[in-house]
């Protein structure tokens, strides 16, 4: 068990900055996420730490060692690939007492071990199969049972859940975070997954184009978004440009594209009056025929998408589209004019 | 259901050929041979079953002697090969800049006859070959080598080796190239260095590419006629070498038929050996 930190990392591959100065702090035990598109850098740093791809500049520190150019054989961490990564030619019991071989441990300590992990995840009548003769979610059983029965410093995990089939996927995320909850291994795991990244961290770590755009437990990444892209990227978001007319407090007036908007931005950091500012609202604060709410909007509905449980609205506004979700019974169909309320708190103010 | 494929006209029409030229001139041939050592087809002199010829050069000392050493060719030739093809498949598992160049030199040897293979390493290593002046000037040693016609055989394993290399390399490469790089950063994340790589994940996991290359290299060594002619010692000979030499020398065609049977069975053998061998190592998998 460790703290990890990463202070103003850099990789390169040729030309290509894969990761740019990134700094990032974990305590002993916690999970944190990796989260961003495909090429945003976050399995690059992911296989840095595990000491895959070595940094161009600034440390990988596990507690207070300095581990930049210490080989992955000896770094104390285990990896849950992608893939899984199981070795095809062993058993089940052979995959996961691999580390453990390695490590020199003797035969009778590893084999309580590897009982006790076995028995943890449900693995103990397989120990004799090869992976081939596994299905998918009993090689990521597997593969999650190999990285942690040599008790690792840090836990990594690279998208470990992709080849799932998604009610799977759902079951074995609880598993991953309950195991490593039990444990109390720090654990770094990447996905492009919202849904997953979510559920399953303490905090999350939203990456784009090689830098953090914003680090934050889930509720805070997903009320209070810092950037245009992670408004965008997390769940959805209506995201307009506005000019700040009046300040009172923490209270903004805004002249919005599609009329004026009252903001409190308790919390946020308040802007200037005159400023220009981009602001978010996610769609289910538009609350349908809510007549409290400061901020009173009435639109044309263009498209209604019945979900079931809610209905997925796109509106106009005086020219502007936005969209909203209700979970109103009544039935609403294109063409309808909806007022909505939106509170004054259900903004999120931006930075570029 | 799969419907079955029928025989039209046209079908056998097409295989005649294909299927025409493996019964006629292999299994015609094969079975000549086989009836000759037993005494049938005799070129000439009665033709009739006897068991005589096996006798004569299952008792002859030549015989044996080149049977032991055409064995010995074999074996060495194919494990030499693999030892040395496997670290450059390794090392061409990733392309690499200068990689391009130098996998495409050391293909060369795969378009040259094995016999002008062999006149080629000859200037090297022969008595007065560029290896031993080398040595001598510099004052390394005083006398020539011997390793050209060496009793042992290592200058036929040396020119096998050669003539080899890129065919069992190209075998060795393509078993390598179907490693997924996860499972070696796997082994790695769990501890394993560059040994416990190679030994418990390389090499395991390229084994059947390793037999099947060893099982063609055996086959090549152990059946060689032209390099051992060249290179090889002045007695014994190889097994075709001796079968040569029977038929044309002392014109004991039925004696040759023999040793071209033995050569066919020990073969078979070492396939049958593999296939029994492949599946311990597949094991359920």
């Amino acid at each position: 068990m460790a703290t990890l930190k990463l202070t103003n990392l850099v990789k390169h591959f040729d030309d290509v900055v894969a990761v740019d100065h990134i700094d990032l702090e974990v305590a002993d035990g916690e999970f944190v996420t990796l989260l961003g598109p495909s090429g945003c850098g976050k399995t690059t740093t992911l296989r840095t730490i595990a000491g895959f791809y070595y940094p161009d500049e600034g440390e990988v520190y596990f507690g207070d060692r300095i581990m930049n150019n210490i080989p992955p054989n000896k770094r104390d961490t285990a990896m849950c690939f992608q893939s899984y990564a199981l070795f095809p030619h062993m058993s089940v019991w052979d995959n996961i007492s691999f580390g453990l071989k390695m490590r020199k441990m003797p035969a009778s300590e590893q084999k309580i071990k590897i009982e006790r992990v076995m028995e943890m995840l449900s693995l103990s009548e397989l120990g004799k199969r090869k992976p081939g003769q596994l299905s998918g979610g009993q090689q990521q059983r597997v593969a999650l049972a190999r990285s942690i029965v040599t008790e690792p410093e840090v836990l990594l995990f690279d998208e470990p859940l992709s080849n799932l089939d998604a009610k799977l996927r759902v079951q074995v995320r609880v598993e991953i975070r309950e195991m490593q909850k039990r444990l109390g291994i720090t654990a770094i795991y990447v996905t492009h997954d919202q849904d997953e990244a979510l559920a399953i961290s303490d905090r999350i770590v939203i990456m784009e184009q090689g830098r953090i755009e914003q680090i934050g437990d889930p509720y805070t990444i997903y009320r209070h978004p810092e950037t245009q892209f992670v408004a965008g990227f997390i769940g959805l978001a209506n995201i307009f440009d506005g000019v700040v007319l009046e300040v009172e407090g923490t209270r903004c007036t805004v002249q919005a594209p599609f009329g004026n908007v009252l903001i409190n931005a308790e919390g946020q950091e308040v802007p200037h009056k005159g400023a220009t500012i981009h602001f978010s609202w996610r769609p289910e604060d538009m609350k349908i025929r809510d007549r409290t709410s400061k901020n009173q909007i009435t639109g044309n509905v263009l498209q209604a998408v019945f979900m079931g449980d809610i209905t997925d609205l796109f509106i106009e506004v005086n020219g502007y589209k936005m969209r909203a979700q209700s979970d109103d019974e009544a039935k609403i169909v294109a063409g309808d004019s909806v007022s909505f309320g939106i509170a004054e708190h259900a903004f999120s103010i931006l930075r570029e | 259901m799969k419907k079955k494929d029928k025989m039209t006209p046209f079908i056998i029409l097409m295989l005649i050929p294909g299927v025409g030229f493996i019964v006629f001139f292999i299994g015609s041939s094969i079975s000549i041979t086989v009836l000759q050592s037993l005494g049938f087809f005799n070129m000439m002199g009665e033709s009739g079953f006897t068991l005589g010829y096996w006798k004569s050069i299952l008792s002859s000392r030549e015989a044996i002697d080149s049977l032991l050493f055409s064995l010995r060719m074999g074996i060495l030739s194919s494990v030499g090969t693999v030892l040395v093809a496997f670290p450059l498949a390794l090392f061409f598992r990733k392309s690499g800049p200068a990689k391009g160049m130098l996998g495409s030199i050391i293909k060369v040897p795969l378009f040259i006859p094995a016999l002008v293979a062999a006149f080629l390493i000859l200037n090297l290593i022969s008595y007065h070959g560029l290896i031993n002046t080398t040595l001598m000037r510099l004052n390394i040693i005083d006398e020539p080598l011997r390793m050209l016609n060496d009793s042992f055989g290592w200058g036929v394993i040396t020119i096998q080796i050669w003539k080899n290399l890129p065919f069992v390399l190209l075998i060795l490469m393509s078993a390598i190239s179907s490693i997924r790089d996860d499972t070696i950063d796997a082994a790695r994340n769990l501890g394993a260095g560059y040994w416990s790589v190679l030994f418990r994940i390389y090499i395991p996991l390229a084994m059947p590419g390793i037999l099947v290359a060893m099982i063609l290299m055996f086959i090549k060594a152990f059946g060689d006629f032209p390099i051992t002619s060249v290179a090889g010692p002045v007695y014994p000979s190889s097994v075709a070498n001796r079968m040569q030499i029977m038929a044309n020398l002392y014109q004991e065609w039925n004696q040759a038929a023999v040793l071209g049977v033995i050569i066919i069975i020990t073969t078979f053998f070492v396939i049958w050996a593999y296939s029994r061998f492949a599946e311990l190592v597949q094991g359920g998998a």
